[in-house]
């Protein structure tokens, strides 16, 4: 993977030193409230219900070891021994004090980690596929670019205070797995008819308060040209996009209030003006960075790979592990297993200090001294020998990190909701509870097949409920809390807004009316059918006539 | 008010102009003109007659408000070469990315210290993407 170079370093620490001077500052009382706001969620500081809440950077996902370990330090020395992965693959601490960050952030630098730009009105980390650069399906490796994109937004002085927050999305197989449609910026990477390699660029996608899926304004990119294109892209934005209403500023608003067509005929205006200019990307920079994406010394098929049938007679639940946890690599004898955070105890996403620790140490001995984290709140060891398996399985036991429940009902997205988070509307975490201790036979989900259950505690939608299969959202009515589900939304290629089923369900309910719609799923499907394809087929009214009609308890 | 302009504290300069551009286009204009601008102005029409004024002050109504950043940004990629004077909520935090984008004058908000903002140009010494400084990210150099 990437690592600093001086270069990198020196704006890293300087940037450490010049937060801690704005926090001493901020505390002599130099800098009014509502201007170091805004310097600190530039800094990922949030501060929320509890606590200040710290989101550090994890650069489109991807970690070393050193660095979880470093993670697992922090969580011990600043917090209460534990951390939360978030949709957008970075962590959150929730208990640092503000007094401490400065000294957290030069920590983390020693390590070549950081917190600029998690938060505030700028843009943010860039999200890709956890499985860039290893899986089967892929067309490009999108790292490379990823970190291109890391290094021209960061500290870039132009849109640090843009009308809100920006986050762009990049993938390169012909799987989506970066939810690529639902950003302000999605990026494609493919190849066109001739076999040359460049970008489709979708602006406009986002949740929220209104979600909307993103829409092309170019077809194909010269890949050279991407930080110009982006460029542009954010001028525009930056220039146009509305300001008087937070709820109004998001890229999607502009492109839906002028329409894409005219967005896109500003955006190439400005683009004219900005390619082959000092913008366009040199091919020996190119080759310098997809330089550190080469892929580890694996060892040959013989060497790597090994016949598992035998094993998984003698061990079913190694065998299962390895259909639910386990994915195609691209290399011969090699596996990727994604480590479910989601186990019966902890919050989805959290993981306390010894897991870190745990992890990093299986990540040294098994694939390569890397880790991954993913945008559904799992990490992923991403270059497994095969013969390794079962012996990382094993482990992963001891460290309550084998749950085989990848892709699964149980293996849900969870905002932090009214427990952490200041804006929540409803509990979250008690609803993954509750799902756990009722949906606690695994041989049913895996029956079920996959269903991507998605749970927000407010109308930010932090736990993108508007694209799971079954979207939970927490909406507070007349001082009670009470959940709205949508059913059919979908982040990938195929990407879609669930549909509201209907009036809002008690807290009590949830389970209910889950099951109930399983139920309404398990009648009616057809062989090989999925829940998302049902849902698209049959369409919202079997699940209304089901949860409404024998289903009394619902709130008004 | 204090100034900083060409990275010291300026004791002796033209006063911030109090004509607002979009006042100045409907008046008998002569070369050498200042104006004020923000980012509610026209801004084809002020690159078109950017070459007309020898200083233009870009207000910041609010610190959040980046749409300057743009405009200076823009201005100097077109060649301006006179004064580009950030005014309004200016504050030491901001001063050295406005001073990457092409701002070349900062007239600081009350409560600022003129002597400790001028430390805040360059305190991150390197760069990832080019701007109006001309200074860029190593593989540029
Ligand atoms: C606890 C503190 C948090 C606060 C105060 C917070 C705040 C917000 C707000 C206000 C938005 C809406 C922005 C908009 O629509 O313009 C948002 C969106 C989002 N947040 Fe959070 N969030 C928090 C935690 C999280 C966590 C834990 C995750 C991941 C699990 C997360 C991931 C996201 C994502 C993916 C979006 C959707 C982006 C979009 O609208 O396109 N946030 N957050
Ligand atoms: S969705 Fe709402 S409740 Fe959940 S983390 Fe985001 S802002 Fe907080």
């Amino acid at each position: 993977m990437y690592a600093y170079n001086q270069f990198d370093q020196t704006l890293v620490d300087q940037r450490v030193e010049q937060y801690r001077d704005q926090t001493r500052r901020y505390l002599a009382g130099e800098i009014p409230e509502d201007e170091f706001r805004i310097l600190r969620l530039m800094n990922g500081l949030y501060i929320q219900r509890l606590a200040p809440m710290l989101r550090v950077a994890i650069p489109y996902g991807l970690m070393k070891s050193e660095q979880l370990r470093t993670l697992a330090q922090i969580s011990r020395t600043y917090d209460k021994g534990y951390g939360h992965f978030t949709t957008r693959q970075n962590i959150q601490f929730n208990w640092p004090t503000l007094e401490s960050v400065p000294d957290i952030l030069a920590d983390l630098a020693k390590v070549q980690m950081h917190a600029i730009q998690t938060s505030g009105a700028c843009i943010r980390n860039t999200t890709t596929d956890p499985f860039a650069g290893v899986s089967a399906d892929e067309i490009e490796d999108t790292r490379p670019w990823c970190e291109l994109i890391r290094q021209w937004s960061t500290l870039h002085p132009e849109f640090a205070y843009l009308p809100r927050k920006f986050k762009i999305a990049v993938s390169g197989s012909s799987n989506d797995r970066a939810a690529s449609q639902v950003h302000d910026i999605g990026l494609h990477l493919y190849h066109n008819e001739t076999g040359e390699i460049g970008f489709e660029v979708l602006v406009g996608g986002g949740l929220g308060r209104t979600p909307v899926i993103g829409k092309t304004v170019r077809k194909f990119l010269e890949p050279q040209e991407l930080l110009s294109y982006l460029e542009a892209v954010l001028r525009v934005y930056n220039l146009n996009g509305r300001r008087d209403n937070k709820y109004k500023a998001r890229i999607k608003i502009l492109v839906n209030a002028i329409g894409i067509d005219a967005f896109t005929e500003m955006v190439e205006a400005e683009w004219q003006l900005l390619k082959d200019t000092e913008l366009r990307l040199p091919e020996s920079e190119i080759e310098r960075v997809k330089g550190f994406f080469t892929g580890p010394d694996y060892l040959s098929a013989v060497h790597a790979g090994s016949d598992l049938q035998g094993v998984f007679v003698e061990h079913p639940q190694f065998a299962t592990w390895y259909r639910q946890n386990t994915r195609d690599h691209k290399q011969a004898g090699y596996r990727i297993v994604i480590v479910a955070l989601k186990n019966q105890l902890q919050a989805p996403g959290d993981v306390s200090h010894q897991q870190m620790d745990g992890i990093a140490a299986l990540a040294d001995e098994f694939s390569f001294a890397e880790l991954r984290s993913t945008h559904d709140q799992n990490l992923v060891l991403a270059d497994v020998a095969q013969r390794d398996l079962l012996a990382l399985w094993l482990k992963l036991q001891d460290l309550d990190m084998a749950r085989a429940n990848v892709g699964t009902l149980t293996d849900m997205i969870n905002c932090p909701g009214l427990d952490f988070c200041s804006l929540a509307n409803a509990e979250t975490l008690v609803l993954s509870r509750q799902i756990n201790e009722t949906f606690d036979d695994m041989d049913y989900q895996y029956e079920l097949g996959e269903i991507q259950l998605k749970i927000s505690g407010c109308i930010n939608a932090c736990g993108h409920h508007h694209v799971g299969h079954i979207g939970i959202l927490g909406v507070e009515k007349g001082g009670k809390q009470v959940y709205q589900f949508t059913l059919g939304g979908s982040a990938s290629n195929d990407a879609s807004l669930g549909k509201t089923l209907g009036r809002s369900i008690e807290q009590d309910q949830v389970v209910v009316v889950i099951g109930q719609i399983l139920d309404v799923y398990v009648q009616l499907r057809q062989i090989d059918e999925t829940f998302l394809q049902l849902v698209r087929r049959l369409g919202i009214v079997p699940f209304k006539e089901r949860v409404y009609g024998t289903h009394q308890r619902s709130a008004a | 008010m204090a100034l900083i302009k060409d990275q010291q504290l300026s004791v002796n300069h033209a006063a911030t102009p109090e004509i607002r551009f979009s006042d100045w286009l409907n008046h008998e204009q002569a070369a050498g003109d200042t104006v004020l601008t923000n980012g509610e102005d026209d801004l084809p029409s002020l690159l078109a007659s950017a070459n007309k004024l020898s200083m233009i002050a870009i207000e910041f109504e609010t610190f959040a408000d980046g749409r300057g950043f743009s405009m200076a940004r823009m201005l100097r990629r077109d060649g301006y070469l006179g004064e580009i004077r950030a005014v309004g909520d200016v504050a030491m935090d901001r001063i050295d990315f406005m001073h990457r984008v092409g701002f070349n004058a900062f007239e600081l908000r009350d409560d600022q210290h003129a002597a400790q903002a001028l430390t805040k140009l360059g305190e991150v010494s390197v760069h990832f993407q080019p701007s109006a400084d001309g200074k860029g990210p190593a593989y540029m150099a």
